[in-house]
């Protein structure tokens, strides 16, 4: 049963992914030639590209854990709100949040820094992305040491940072190395971004893919800079579904209750955490909300357009959450024992965007501009996220759990929906969440060909993005913000059913 | 149940193909806009089915075709520009349209492409900050190269903007070779900002939207898009044109037929269709182009925008000789 699981994600990430790509670079060259690295220029890109993601995961671990932990430890109004809103960057379109970076640290901007054409800019814009995920896994880590561990330590003197140390960091360990392999892969893979805030000098190597094949048609070194990504995007893949299938056992004993802060210091702490999110996390979303505070801006909401792109927005986003939750599923049960098959769901992130989308076309020209070719692109990027969700709780399932059920008769059909489901299904509603929120933001689907009939949410802000005119850069504004506000709105309604928590102690 | 599952998709995607084999495919860059009535006259007059195809930047989608040349994905292909027609005609992806001949029209465009609309990318200001910096406006490309405008220029970068390239192609075209590279390693030492696109350069670098660059690489007309898309009246553009010789681009946009595509009637109908009143009508304030056919009344919408006087704009074999190497050159002298 398990072999018949895995044949649709592997057929869907072979004649989606794979084989166009591989067609595409068949079509460039013949010979792969790695003469490009004599050049200083695409060095360069490949070194910025590895430092820049390197530093992000330094900056992010250096500014995430302590906040992680805070918001592990003390309970506070409105904490569940927060982490919610912590998972609203990730949603945003890549121009919308490019330009809430710059309303901050562009010239003229709100913080009265300037960031722009240093660095700094796209580590900022890298950070805003990526701190709240590695805050999200740390702080799961660090809610699931048990209490009698901690009290036990305390009880033989150990001081709070000790105990910190000794007993909570190691073993929240395994949840923020595999965030930081994530926050990595994103950096080292990212496109949108850094075509935005990079500039001309610190753009990074997709950025230079995607100029080689959109503009110039030079298959043979795009070809050989796509391989150099793989590889090593490849390696923290691996690296991530190794460390995941070691972290996944189940949970013993009770979790540390949160507690209210206690003292000048314990505020100090919880006072400084928030507002390192609300500087990295929240600042650029803010940022964009007051840009669309503007008297008669918000009347494009009721145009005949932004409808009919809503429409479209909620018919794809709930199609491909349908197709996203099969195969992340099917992907999860079939290959969770192997890290090589684990590692392949990040495949349609280490491939870069424009290379499938041009191979989509040569080797499907027929379907080129048809809704199918459409909704497997949204699938192929939103059910990662199901199946990397899904298979850390399995991994977390006693394995003693569906045997028991099967030697009481139970048939593996029962044993799934009876036994497994039940215990599956927060990680799968949080998956699908995510699922959902990449659907509604999805930039990289721009990049295929689409038809004004199809206009999204996204495409419509591009488009009012693309004419001159102040009106415009309003109408773009306030569409961002009701992007925001439908991510939200899915992460809400999804993780409804799951909200329970271990109550908080006063 | 899989065989089912594999039926179904079977199903969908003939459907899909079945669906788009009827309609004529019409391939377009990303900024394709006419107004829905429009449209849907030619469709309900002709019986004509359209899908129109949108296919990225205009390089980009002529790279589509190039690509996709053996089993093409459209019929027709809208959005080829002079800068580009030299390098389509090369890659012979382009069958030449009965429509072909310039009668009528104010330029035309080599090889079967059908031209169907025109404009000039050059430099726009930013009024209100040369009044309030009580600056005066440069008189010639060569004072943006002095101290008094050191960082008020932002241009598009040509390896990935056809506005950019169309810049580029016009300096060059000015004042020649070597003399043109100058002028921009002077313009980099400057202070020079380099976007990738025109909507990066537009809305976070000019100063009108929030940037520091009051002056920016756009299009002629945009003075007048400013105030069609403005829901508060205007008297005047808050953005005027700055034409300075070797900054003005005449840029023809053609239509025509792709090689190997199907549905000749239909898209020959088309091609005529986007040369009618109607059409040359609506895309003056939909796609901010002027219309090629002469007789065409202007939207008075225009009367914000001047059409530049002169131009500087090299041939279309000329270009596609050059473009490419001048482009690399180009990206070393100023970005690298």
């Amino acid at each position: 049963m398990r072999r018949g699981w895995c044949a649709a994600p592997l057929a869907l990430l072979f004649f989606v992914v794979v084989w166009p790509v591989f067609q595409l670079f068949r079509q460039g060259a013949g010979a792969l030639s790695f003469d490009f690295l004599g050049d200083p220029f695409y060095r360069w890109r490949l070194a910025w590209t590895f430092c820049q993601a390197l530093l992000t995961c330094l900056l992010a671990l250096g500014i995430g854990v302590p906040v992680a932990w805070v918001l592990a430890r003390f309970e506070f109004p409105g904490r569940r709100m927060l982490t919610r809103c912590l998972m609203l960057p990730f949603v945003m379109p890549t121009l919308v949040a490019g330009i809430g970076v710059l309303a901050l640290f562009g010239p003229n901007g709100l913080s009265g820094i300037n960031l722009q054409d240093t660095p700094w800019l796209l580590l900022y814009g890298n950070l805003f992305y990526n701190l709240p995920m590695l805050i999200r896994a740390a702080q799961e880590g660090f809610a699931r040491v048990p209490a009698t561990r901690l009290a036990a330590a305390r009880t033989l003197g150990a001081s709070p940072w000790r105990v910190f140390r000794r007993v909570e960091l190691p073993a929240a360990a395994p949840w923020i190395c595999s965030a930081l392999c994530l926050v990595f892969l994103y950096c080292f893979s990212g496109f949108g971004l850094a075509l935005l805030l990079g500039g001309q000098r610190y753009a990074t190597v997709e950025v230079e893919i995607y100029t080689l094949v959109a503009y110039e048609l030079n298959l043979t070194d795009a070809g050989a800079l796509a391989l150099s990504v793989m590889i090593m995007t490849g390696i923290s893949a691996l690296i991530y579904a190794w460390l995941e299938m070691r972290l996944g056992r189940a949970a013993r004993g009770r979790a540390e209750p949160r507690r209210r802060t206690r003292g000048w210091h314990q505020r100090a702490m919880l006072g400084g955490a928030l507002a390192i999110v609300a500087v990295f996390a929240l600042a650029p979303l803010l940022a964009i909300v007051m840009r669309a505070i503007v008297p008669d801006a918000w009347g494009v909401l009721s145009d005949e357009e932004t409808l009919g792109a809503l429409w479209n927005t909620a018919r794809f986003t709930g199609i491909a959450l349908v197709s996203a939750t099969a195969f992340g599923l099917a992907h999860a049960f079939a290959l969770r024992r192997s890290a090589w098959f684990r590692a392949l769901s990040f495949l349609p992130y280490a491939v870069s965007p424009v290379c499938m989308a041009f191979g989509l076309l040569l080797l499907y020209p027929g379907l080129g501009a048809s809704l199918i070719m459409l909704l497997s692109a949204y699938t192929v990027l939103a059910y990662p996220f199901i199946a990397r969700s899904v298979s850390a709780a399995l991994d977390a399932v006693d394995e003693h759990l569906p045997a028991a059920a099967r030697t009481l008769g139970a048939s593996p059909w029962r044993t799934l929906t009876r036994v497994l489901m039940p215990i599956i299904a927060p990680a799968l509603a949080r998956g699908m969440a995510f699922a959902a929120a990449t659907a509604l933001g999805e930039f990289a689907v721009t990049l295929f060909l689409s038809r004004p009939e199809w206009m999204t949410l996204t495409t419509l802000i591009y488009q009012h993005l693309g004419r001159p005119g102040a009106e415009n850069m309003n109408a773009a504004m306030v569409l961002s913000c009701l992007l925001m506000l439908l991510a939200l709105l899915a992460f809400i309604v999804i993780e409804w059913p799951s909200r329970r928590e271990a109550p908080c102690s006063n | 149940m899989k065989v089912r599952h594999l039926c179904l998709a079977a199903a969908l995607a003939a459907i899909c193909a079945h669906v788009n084999a009827q309609a004529l495919r019409v391939i377009t860059h990303s900024s394709f806009e006419l107004s829905k009535p429009v449209l849907d006259a030619f469709q309900k007059e002709t019986g004509i089915q359209i899908a129109i195809i949108k296919s990225g930047d205009a390089g980009e989608m002529l790279n589509k075709l190039i690509l996709t040349r053996a089993n093409p994905i459209g019929d027709v292909v809208f959005g080829l520009d002079n800068t580009l027609v030299g390098k389509a005609m090369d890659a012979g992806i382009i069958e030449p349209s009965r429509a072909a001949d310039g009668k009528g029209a104010r330029y035309a465009l080599p090889g079967g492409v059908v031209s169907t609309d025109y404009g000039y990318v050059t430099l726009n200001y930013d009024k209100a900050w040369f009044a309030k910096n009580k600056l005066p406006l440069p008189k010639t490309l060569d004072d943006l190269t002095t101290p008094a405008y050191k960082n008020l220029l932002v241009v598009e970068n040509p390896a990935t903007s056809s506005t950019g390239l169309a810049f580029l192609l016009s300096t060059v075209s000015s004042m020649g070779e070597t003399r043109a590279f100058d002028f921009w390693a002077r313009l980099r030492r400057n202070g020079l900002k380099v976007t990738n696109d025109w909507t990066q350069a537009y809305y976070t670098d000019f100063s009108r939207n929030g940037g520091s660059r009051p002056i920016v690489l756009s299009y002629a007309t945009s003075p007048a898009a400013e105030v069609f898309y403005s829901k508060v009246k205007l008297d005047t553009s808050p953005t005027a044109n700055l034409p300075l010789t070797g900054s003005v681009f005449l840029q023809v946009e053609g239509i025509a037929l792709i090689k190997g595509g199907h549905e000749r009637a239909a898209a020959e109908k088309f091609i005529q269709f986007m040369r009618s009143a109607a059409v040359q009508k609506d895309l003056q304030t939909t796609m901010w182009m002027y219309p090629v056919m002469k007789g065409t009344p202007l939207s008075p919408v225009y009367g914000y925008a001047q059409e530049p006087a002169a131009h500087q704009t090299p041939k279309p074999e000329m270009i596609q000789r050059n473009s490419q190497a001048w482009v690399k050159r180009w990206v070393n002298v100023v970005l690298r």
